[in-house]
């Protein structure tokens, strides 16, 4: 008898447990009016980049919300739906694939992470849906786009080639480092940072002097920053994941690190919240970043207020790209004379977008012209050193 | 040269310390249940969590959090022992794995639904760096040493002295002669069950301080570390179960300075490889379960 009544009891829990589990997916559920523009965001919503898909959402949301409450696109209203991509690819094309057949949507905006969108190129361009990359660094997947390849895919992001060239000048020339130690994320966007790096590295009479990866998710870098500390680098080339970045720092000031090798590279080094968990480590600390909240342009600093009270937090920079991504593709649609993807894709080939960074235009690869902005950490606080643009060159097909 | 070898195994062996905590209590459920927890690792989770909560939500210490991670991590292992591990005594083996493979997915979702999928800023601890034998260390690495010492020698008093500690011996060897006597063997079950979640609780609040980064998933990474230490320390294995985390975190650090990080993972799951194909029975061959 104790025995039934106990199993019950697991029943019921388990039920309820189950029912916890399903009811906020229904939420999520909306029913498409006619004549809405149906827009999916492919974003990790869960696992280490969860706080990338957060603030993408939110910058989406802002936008969309933005342009509705001004009577939408040409009468059009854009509605939004969402789909966790875990930060994987598996997970990422399944997203996709989700977003496309059950809320068949129109156009996709996705990923943050450069393995996921190289992975949901194929599945945009089988669909024929317009595939928008708001945030996803990878210089292969333009080199794949346009006259490369995938027809669907346009990417509103500056890329790791870029990037990767403006570190090196910037940390050569200003800063004098020759000898360098690379600790990067294990992903097509931390090695792909690295493997351009090592192109220009010895146009400024720089050497790498260690190398190495981390898996998502690692938290002990002890070993790893002994050996960087004896091998006498004095900078550590670091493409990572902001949420990793905090752990590095504080290893950093355990081991005698901080002030005494510099973080050169990209992983929201200029967040408040990262700057406060070690600031010795990150004085001095070289950055290269789409945008970042201290931009100075008028409609840069209205976004951030704008998000900063809507979210009771300041905008990253994930939220200022879906942010104006949003915006781009509204105004393509707008300019393609309505909600047609064939017409909004060729649209979007001509547009001249007026965005807070600059003027954006597509080159044929697909890929939009837009400055990679340079800043160094003084004080504890994030000083603008520069925006630098450079011209792709695609190798020959 | 010399100092760097000596240095990065000063830093596995703290790495192995928090082994050994989760992993200890993992290879006790296993030598009383004859079960693998696969959700070890989330009551890791939840015990951070749970500190992680005091220090950001109630204000708390984080000598307090530590208490509060402990204690909220032995209400939900009561709570499971009663539900789900009970039942375990006697049943095949493949209902434990699916059992434990199942909580383990409630226990990291409910948490994602309750606080979200992000990382968690772990605020609390002793992180300011000492300097010991020449090699800097933060005072809270040193504590994670110093308990690891004190939870091994005080488990090696249990089984040996305690009344439970015998219990737990006797239920892993022969469960029928365990009711013949009247040992309560759910009883037993239950507390190696408990004892086991907050030595993993402790191991996760211990150390959220120098991994800096809370998160849902956390614990899963530690299962997979955890099993090949009770597989090297011979499953069921108190003592063992200690020099392999020591093992395995040594090997760790090393293979990351002289390999290259992105190997460290590997070192793992290689030994369980290893290890299944020429000692499956552990590298400490005796067959005590304590």
């Amino acid at each position: 008898m104790k025995h039934t009544l106990s199993r019950r009891a697991l029943c019921i829990s388990t039920a309820i447990l189950s029912l916890a589990v399903t009811v906020p997916g229904l939420s999520g559920l909306a029913l498409a009016a006619d004549g809405t523009i149906k827009l999916g965001i492919v974003a990790p919503m869960s696992g280490p980049n969860a706080r990338y898909g957060a603030f993408s959402m939110r910058g989406a949301e802002l936008a969309v919300k933005e342009i509705n409450d001004a009577g939408g696109v040409d009468g059009q209203k854009i509605e939004l739906y969402s789909a966790d991509s875990q930060g994987t690819p598996v997970e990422g094309v399944s997203a996709t694939r989700r977003l496309i057949d059950e809320d068949e949507v129109d156009y996709v905006i996705g990923d943050v992470s450069s393995s996921v969108t190289l992975a949901m190129q194929p599945v945009a361009e089988d669909a024929e849906v317009l595939l928008l990359n708001a945030a996803s660094s990878n210089p292969r997947i333009t080199y794949a786009a346009g006259v490369g390849g995938f027809k669907w895919t346009y990417r509103n992001y500056p890329t790791d080639e870029n990037r990767a060239f403006v570190v090196a000048k910037y940390a050569a020339e200003q800063r004098g480092f020759t000898k360098f130690a690379v600790l990067s994320v294990d992903s097509d966007y931390g090695r792909s940072a690295i493997e351009f790096t090592k192109k220009y590295l010895p146009e400024f009479k720089g050497e790498i002097l260690t190398e190495d990866y981390y898996k998502e998710g690692e938290v002990d870098f002890r070993s790893v920053l002994a050996k960087i500390r004896d091998s006498g680098a004095q900078a550590i080339l670091m493409y990572g994941l902001a949420d990793t970045t905090p752990i590095v720092a504080r290893q950093m000031v355990e081991l005698g690190l901080a002030g005494k090798v510099t973080l050169v590279g990209n992983g929201e080094f200029n967040t408040e919240k990262t700057i406060n968990s070690a600031p010795t480590a990150l004085e001095g600390a070289v950055e290269a970043a789409a945008w970042l909240p201290a931009w100075d342009s008028p409609e840069s600093k209205a976004f951030v207020e704008k998000f900063t009270t809507t979210y009771d937090e300041a905008p990253n920079n994930h939220a200022y790209v879906h942010w104006d991504t949003v915006r781009l593709l509204a105004q393509a649609i707008h300019e393609a004379g309505g909600n047609d993807r064939e017409k909004v894709r060729e649209a979007l080939s001509k547009i001249k977008y007026k965005s807070p960074v600059g003027e954006v235009t597509f080159d044929d690869h697909n890929q939009a012209r837009l400055p990679m902005i340079l800043l160094q950490i003084e004080n504890g606080k994030p000083a603008i050193k520069g925006a630098y643009t450079a011209e792709i060159q695609y190798p020959a097909q | 040269m010399f100092s760097t070898v000596i240095e990065q195994i000063v830093n596995g062996i703290v790495t192995g310390s928090v082994y050994a905590i989760v992993a200890v209590g993992m290879t006790m459920i296993f030598g009383v249940l004859r079960a693998i927890n696969f959700a070890h690792g989330e009551y890791y989770m939840l015990g951070t969590f749970g500190a992680w909560f005091a220090v950001d939500y109630l204000g708390l210490s984080y000598e307090a959090s530590i208490i509060v991670g402990v204690l909220s991590t032995i209400i939900v292992a009561y709570v499971v022992g009663r539900l789900v591990m009970q039942r375990m005594v006697g049943a095949p083996a493949e209902a434990g794995v699916l059992a434990t493979l199942g909580i383990a997915l409630v226990l990291q979702n409910t948490v994602i639904l309750v606080f979200g999928g992000g990382y968690k800023f772990f605020s609390g601890g002793y992180i300011e760096p000492l300097s010991v034998l020449g090699f800097s260390l933060a005072a809270q690495r040193i504590l994670i040493l110093v308990v690891c010492l004190l939870v091994f020698i005080g488990l090696e008093l249990m089984v040996t002295y305690s009344r439970m500690g015998k219990s737990m011996r006797a239920v892993s060897q022969n469960v029928e002669c365990c009711e013949v006597v009247g040992i309560d063997v759910p009883k037993v079950v239950l507390h190696t069950f408990i004892l086991g979640a907050a030595l993993a609780a402790l191991s996760g609040v211990l150390t959220a301080p120098v991994n800096v980064s809370v998160y849902g998933g956390m614990g899963e990474l530690i299962t997979f570390k955890t099993l090949p230490i009770i597989i090297m320390g011979g499953l069921g294995n108190v003592r063992g179960t200690f020099f392999a985390a020591m093992i395995l975190g040594i090997a760790e650090s090393l293979v990351a300075t002289y390999v290259g990080l992105q190997f460290r993972d590997t070192v793992g799951f290689a030994t369980l490889i290893l290890m299944l194909m020429w000692r499956p029975y552990g590298l400490f061959s005796t067959q005590a379960r304590f």
